[in-house]
């Protein structure tokens, strides 16, 4: 009897899909997928937009909080009425930062007719480029990788904040005003996210002109512990740990240098330069510094005021939400201004038409929050600028305002 | 007992060798052209690349059934052989400017070689030790692709160029019909040279190594040359699907080629069935739709519990290893097993048998 019901649930979840596809194959747009429950609501004004989220995979301790802010925003934007009338329909899925995965869901959402998409990581980032370039689609993602800044290579895709290589030289310009023969050690994830500023900043070293040594560690995901990789960065003679990784292996890092009592200073790049590191760090997490674009919610600034007035009305606590979904929420601002000025310019809202409004449209003003972002049709680079903060009383404490890479 | 087809009567050797030997075989197969010769048309584009990405699954399951189930040679190193095909291809036509058929064909010949040479050890390590042996296969082929910055100018991944026909770009709008057909006519090839190969003496001299090899030998089998041959001849498959991947998705990054995937066409064949080629498309099939079908579900009923479509990730996550654990239970020679059993019962119905 088993086998037999397995045999007839075998036959069901391969006929399953092909029924589906016959329902929904005549019309494209009408299309269920990601949001089938939004698209019942949606109108032909509506525009749509897909979001790729990592709630489950490697970063999503970080990734979590940023699509909640960029969904928050549209929310907030919808209920004031949308772009010029038209409210955003957004989809956003899961793809546990598999590149197959976030291939999937990028082809649904070109089935389901989106106008652009708000990526994740730098693998993914990378991996659509092509894809992204072919269909025309504006990407903008939560990777700052400097390879997708250039539009002669990757012309639709948009990084509104400093790249992590620009993140890295401010970083190191840092170390070397404070201890010129510092010795540093990089940790990164090991993955194209955490590969991404590497080179740069050993090309930074070398064409400064810095004394620093600069060495690299990739920190392997899943692991408990990193003692082993701290040994390594104390036979180095380290005394700088500069970490390209998400917040929960940082604190990692963080608990274990605490533990072993080292002399080295964390320098954590925009992914651990959070509250949550703070928080899973506890008092190990104190006197470390952080290179973050983003202002968090506890160094209020103008732009904060709106987001928090949201969460207010929502019942949301920002302060625990923290900086990633003041992140989210900017980055997903960034695109609907970019979609206001296409259909403010009186253009059909097309993937080149918004192409076209992001590279010309004027610096957009966050409030302080990031930015002045600014991109140009040589440049796809939003900013340049990022807050440095250092970890006091188990808060983010500015120590420098807008800190570009020495020229 | 499985029921057998009655009332045939073979008058030649040729006519007893054939593929197919019933009206009913012949009558499936008919509406099995059909069907996949109307599918792509009743599929939107999003159906349709899952559709796509499951002939690539297919062509390379087909390949590692023919090293794991018929050959008895365990292997972990799928993943790692998907890579060499892709890299070779990708390299082959970006940069060393080889039209892409060539480049294919250049792929699927160097996987093969590297796939003899990771057989070496397979001549005197059987079981878990050798699947232990083709693991440190594939950590040895991702150290590479991963470490070896040359492969990728530095960039850790490769763009490669849409795919040319004629001369001309396969344009966006017919993006996915065109590589339906393009896999299809390769999966189909795939499928049925693999089930010609098991009509020939070499295919069955794999059998024969699998099933006893002290008594293969005894019968005259060459059991060093037959696991090699197997060897090479899986690989071949898998470089084709990793060729196939490499042009199809337009990038080649070796995120898609981890210890994970390795993990997830052995799923393919155990689901499917170990042993049988129509077992490893069932396969393919089953372990690709399942995430997108359980994401459809969730969304399904979203409005009405919104719970269970908040739990999907660990629904998604814990559904991959409980398909494998009721398979195992229930269907250890997997849907291949199942469909025979679904015609016998519908053949001899109403009676059991």
């Amino acid at each position: 009897m088993m086998k037999r019901l397995l045999t007839i649930a075998g036959a069901v979840m391969l006929l399953l899909p092909a029924c589906k596809g016959e329902s929904g194959g005549t019309d494209g747009k009408n299309d269920k997928g990601a949001g089938a429950a939004e698209a019942k609501k949606e109108t032909a004004k509506d525009i749509s937009l897909g979001v790729l989220a990592d709630l489950t995979g490697a970063t999503a301790d970080v990734s979590r909080p940023y699509n909640e802010g960029m969904l928050a925003y549209i929310d907030n934007l919808n209920s004031s009425g949308g772009v010029k009338g038209r409210k955003i329909n957004a989809m956003s899925e899961d793809y546990a930062y598999k590149v197959p995965a976030a291939e999937e869901k990028y082809k649904k959402y070109v089935q389901a007719g989106v106008i652009a998409i708000e990526g994740w990581g730098t693998g993914d980032s990378e991996a659509l480029r092509g894809k992204v370039k072919g269909d025309q689609l504006p990407f903008m993602s939560a990777s700052y990788a400097e390879v997708l800044t250039d539009p002669a290579q990757s012309p639709y895709n948009f990084v509104v904040a400093p790249t992590y290589s620009d993140q890295i030289r401010v970083a190191l310009d840092r170390i070397a005003a404070e201890s010129p023969n510092a010795k540093v050690a990089v940790f990164h994830h090991d993955s194209p996210f955490g590969n991404a500023p590497i080179e740069d900043g050993e090309k930074w070293v070398k064409e400064r002109g810095y004394k620093l040594g600069y060495k690299t560690y990739a920190m392997k995901t899943g692991s408990t512990d990193f003692v082993g990789l701290l040994q390594q960065a104390k036979d180095q003679g380290a005394t700088f740990i500069v970490t390209q990784n998400v917040s929960s292996p940082a604190a990692t890092v963080a608990r274990d240098l605490a533990a072993q009592k080292l002399n080295m200073k964390m320098v954590c790049l925009n992914w651990c330069s959070d509250e949550l590191f703070i928080k899973l760090a506890g008092q190990a997490a104190e006197g470390h510094w952080m290179v973050q674009p983003f202002t968090p919610p506890s160094v209020p600034k103008p732009g904060h005021d709106t987001v928090r007035a949201y969460c207010k009305a929502k019942n949301i606590d920002l302060e625990a939400k923290g900086l990633h979904f003041v992140q989210g929420w900017y980055t997903m601002h960034i695109m609907a201004k970019g979609l206001e000025k296409t259909l403010g310019d009186g253009k059909e809202l097309t993937g080149t038409n918004l192409r076209a409004a992001l590279e010309t449209m004027e610096a957009v003003d966050t409030g302080g929050v990031i930015g002045p972002v600014k991109f140009s049709a040589e440049s796809h680079r939003g900013a340049t600028a990022s807050g440095v903060y250092k970890v006091e009383g188990g808060k983010m404490v500015e120590v420098a305002a807008a800190v570009t890479p020495k020229k | 007992m499985p029921s057998t087809a009655t009332g045939i009567y073979h008058t030649s050797y040729g006519s007893e060798l054939r593929l197919r030997h019933t009206h009913a075989e012949k009558i499936r197969l008919g509406i099995l052209v059909v069907a996949l010769a109307v599918l792509p048309f009743t599929l939107d584009n999003y159906w349709l690349s899952i559709v796509n990405s499951i002939g690539i699954a297919a062509i390379g399951a087909v390949g590692l059934n023919i090293l794991v189930g018929f050959t008895g040679q365990i292997s972990m190193g799928q993943g790692g052989f998907l890579a060499v095909g892709a890299f070779t291809s990708a390299l082959l036509s970006s940069r060393a400017g080889l039209p892409v058929p060539l480049s294919i064909a250049a792929a699927v010949m160097l996987t093969a070689s590297v796939g003899v040479v990771v057989g070496l050890p397979a001549l005197r390590l059987r079981g878990l030790y050798l699947a232990i042996a083709t693991l440190a296969s594939q950590q040895i082929i991702e150290f590479v692709i991963r470490r070896w910055r040359w492969l990728t100018g530095g960039q850790g991944f490769l763009d490669v160029p849409r795919l040319r026909l004629v001369g001309l770009e396969i344009p966006r709008a017919h993006f996915e019909l065109t590589w339906y057909a393009i896999i299809l006519a390769l999966a189909t090839l795939a499928v049925l040279g693999a089930r010609n190969v098991f009509r020939t003496a070499l295919g069955r001299s794999f059998m024969a190594v699998r099933d006893h090899e002290i008594a293969a030998a005894t019968m005259g089998v060459h059991v060093t040359r037959a696991k090699l041959t197997a060897f090479a001849l899986s690989s071949g498959y898998v470089g084709l699907a990793g060729a196939l991947t490499a042009h199809y998705t337009e990038t080649v990054t070796w995120e898609r080629f981890t210890i994970d995937i390795s993990v997830q066409y052995l799923a393919m064949i155990i689901v499917g069935g170990l042993g049988s080629v129509a077992g490893s498309v069932y396969g393919a099939a089953f372990l690709m739709l399942l995430p997108p079908v359980l994401a459809e579900l969730a969304t399904a009923v979203r409005d009405k519990a919104p719970f269970l479509s908040e739990q999907l990730p660990a629904v998604q996550q814990a559904a991959f290893g409980l398909v494998i654990i009721l398979f195992l239970l229930f269907e250890p020679r997997g849907l291949d097993r199942s469909w025979r059993r679904a015609r016998e019962y519908f053949a001899c119905w109403p009676f059991r048998y």
